[in-house]
């Protein structure tokens, strides 16, 4: 199977420092992968490369080649608007806008120009099925989404993206600020959404890894020790220091 | 034993500081209570409602009765009658002695019916009209023919009181030939139209442009040292003395308004110049609501493909109103109570029907006036300081609550 995104020799410094050292990875479509390691180690420094969130970030420079369906990620003339409509984020905390549950989810499709209510509801109620959020919100939708609870805020954070109808969805830590039954409901969500997405999360929680990902990078100062498929990472780590990060010996 | 006595020593610092912090605060309480006191007590007396829809100037009008309504009556004393009211019954019409400065006597009421219903106004030659008849005029002069048929005079400026007068009415008059009467004058209505204007003016034009120069600052400029140098400018401005402002107008805006067809110091001149003394504090306020907008709701924007611009005018701009708001409130504070950079820009003519481009004076301004005459006037400048506190009150209230209201329908 082609694969989404190809990572060739990717190094990323901040001013002097180096942050991501060399990395080569390919990510695959309609796969899960999960990136771990310590704190630290810039896997989500490399997940915001995907969707070039990093360009925000002033003396941010980076050298190698990504490639995303084939295209060169940082080519001169990519148009950075249309690929975030492409690869869509969800972050690490919930973020919301301050604007009613419709309104949140119907933005990015009105950046787009899209202004008909008829379309924007079917694109929003779409959406929160999706996110398996309609049920909890169909009855106030033009309430302000700061009154959801965490994990659905969160929810209604990936139902946004997935308003966008991306083909990648980015996740940073997506579930650390939240509690258990949250976060068992997020990824059970990231599970159905693997038939439609692909999906690259960021996690702390080697068991989240292992339960949703297909496949796992293990990240450690700022290079990729190991990459394969999720049940030999865990099982039968190739590396020592893999083995010693799952098995809990440091991080 | 050491311990202990470190122990004392640090308690008796301790209460020195605490004394200090709860000393100073006290002070500035009192000198502000000792204030509004003082303020309160010199104008509340003179705080009447007359006093907002009044003009300030006094007009003088020459009037008449109309021929066929201009003869003597029989009219019931009215139920409700001041004790130092006098009431003529063959008139109908109620006179009261005033001293408020000067002695006068002032007509405060007409029954159904009186004669004074049909006035007409004869101050301008060939061009009668009729007059109508308000509380509160007072009546200067007062020419009649009498019951032998010869005409004759009365009235305040012949040293009558009201009394008088109405003896005259009652005993001696038979036909009214002519009145002048007074209006009374005084009021801030001219002044508070004036207010108003020069708010419009000033916020209509400093809010916009202030408030784009603090996205671009905050939020488009690059974070370099023309930025930085930019900012500190910026700041400085707001120790800049108002009158500089005011020189400032009157020297580089009056041109301006003088291709609107201005030909002295106007409103126009007063708004503009105080809209450029506002930008500071907007700029410094809507940065400092930006600030604060977490840089979480910035990338949740890009990362749905927005552009920068979406991003700050569809998200950002919305989340920092309330602060935008509290600028607001601070630069409306500023134009009540300014009056330096006013007195040059907009003249210290006291004006009861201004006009974009002519001379009026700001409630602040009216003060200063009143002040500046041979006889400072200070209760009415205490007056107007209470209304001017009371709006601003108002104002800080209303802004609370209207921030509020934002912040809980979206938190």
């Amino acid at each position: 199977m082609e694969p989404i995104f190809q990572v060739e020799h990717l190094s990323l410094y901040y001013g002097e420092k180096q942050v991501l050292k060399d990395l080569n990875i390919e990510i695959k479509k309609n796969k899960i992968t999960a990136l771990i390691g310590p704190s630290g180690c810039g896997k989500s420094t490399f997940l915001r490369c995907l969707n070039r969130m990093n360009d925000l970030i002033e003396n941010c420079r980076i050298e190698g080649n990504i490639y995303f369906e084939q295209d060169d990620l940082y080519h001169a003339k990519r148009d950075v608007v249309e690929l975030r409509t492409k690869v869509g984020m969800v972050f690490q905390k919930p973020n919301p806008f301050p604007m009613s549950i419709f309104d949140n989810i119907a933005y990015g499709p009105r950046c787009q120009g899209i202004k008909k209510k008829q379309v924007l509801m079917e694109i929003v109620e779409q959406a929160l099925k999706k996110a398996a959020l309609w049920d909890e919100v169909k009855d106030r939708l033009q309430d302000s989404a700061m009154g959801l609870s965490g994990g659905q805020q969160q929810r209604l954070c990936i139902a946004r993206a997935i308003a966008m109808e991306p083909e990648v969805i980015l996740m940073d830590e997506p579930t650390s600020a939240l509690d258990p039954i949250a976060t068992a409901k997020i990824e059970e969500l990231i599970e159905q959404l693997k038939k439609s997405y692909t999906i690259i999360i960021v996690t702390h929680s080697m068991q989240q890894a292992s339960r949703v990902s297909d496949e796992t990078a293990f990240f450690l100062l700022g290079e990729i020790v190991e990459f394969d498929a999720t049940s030999n990472i865990f099982q039968h780590p190739k590396d020592k220091r893999t083995e010693d990060y799952i098995t809990g010996r440091f991080g | 034993m050491i311990q202990r006595q470190r122990n004392k020593k640090r308690r008796w610092s301790d209460y020195i500081c605490n004394g200090m912090t709860y000393g100073a605060s006290a002070i500035s309480a009192i000198v502000l209570a000792a204030i509004l006191f003082f303020v309160f007590i010199k104008g509340a007396s003179s705080i009447r409602w007359d006093l907002f829809v009044q003009d300030y100037w006094p007009s003088n009008y020459s009037i008449t009765i109309e021929t066929d309504k201009n003869k003597v009556g029989e009219f019931e004393v009215p139920t409700s009658l001041d004790e130092d009211a006098y009431f003529s019954k063959k008139w109908g019409i109620v006179l009261k002695d005033e001293k408020d400065g000067e002695e006068s006597v002032v007509m405060t009421q007409i029954v159904p019916d009186s004669p004074f219903h049909y006035l007409l106004d004869q101050s301008v030659k060939n061009n009668i009209s009729s007059f109508q008849w308000k509380e509160g005029l007072m009546l200067e002069k007062l020419d009649y023919v009498d019951k032998q048929g010869n005409t004759s005079m009365a009235g305040s400026l012949f040293m009558q009181n009201a009394e008088d007068i109405v003896k005259v009415l009652d005993e001696d008059v038979t036909q009214i030939t002519s009145m002048y009467v007074k209006t009374k004058g005084g009021g801030i209505r001219g002044s508070i139209i004036s207010t108003f204007y020069l708010l419009g003016i000033s916020l209509l034009f400093a809010l916009p442009i202030g408030v784009s120069a603090a996205l671009y600052l905050h939020e488009y400029a690059r974070k370099n040292k023309v930025c930085s140098w930019l900012r500190s400018m910026i700041e400085m401005l707001t120790g800049v003395p108002s009158i500089l402002y005011g020189l400032m107008g009157v020297s580089v805006l009056f041109p301006v308004t003088q291709m609107f067809g201005a030909t002295t110091t106007n409103l126009l001149l007063g708004g503009l110049t105080l809209a450029i003394l506002l930008l500071p504090t907007i700029i410094r306020s809507t940065e400092e609501a930006l600030r604060v907008i977490p840089q979480s709701l910035r990338d949740g924007s890009l990362s749905l493909g927005a552009t920068s611009s979406q991003t700050i005018f569809k998200v950002v701009l919305p989340c920092a109103i309330p602060g935008i708001l509290t600028g607001v409130l601070l630069s409306i504070g500023r134009v009540i109570g300014e009056s330096a950079a006013l007195i040059y820009t907009i003249g210290t003519f006291i004006n009861d029907s201004p006009g974009l481009l002519t001379q009026g004076t700001s409630l602040a301004v009216h003060i200063w006036s009143m002040m500046n005459m041979e006889q400072p006037n200070f209760e009415m400048a205490a007056a107007i300081s209470l209304i001017i506190l009371a709006f601003v009150c108002l104002l800080n209230i209303s802004m609370k609550i209207l921030s509020k209201y934002w912040y809980r329908k979206w938190n």
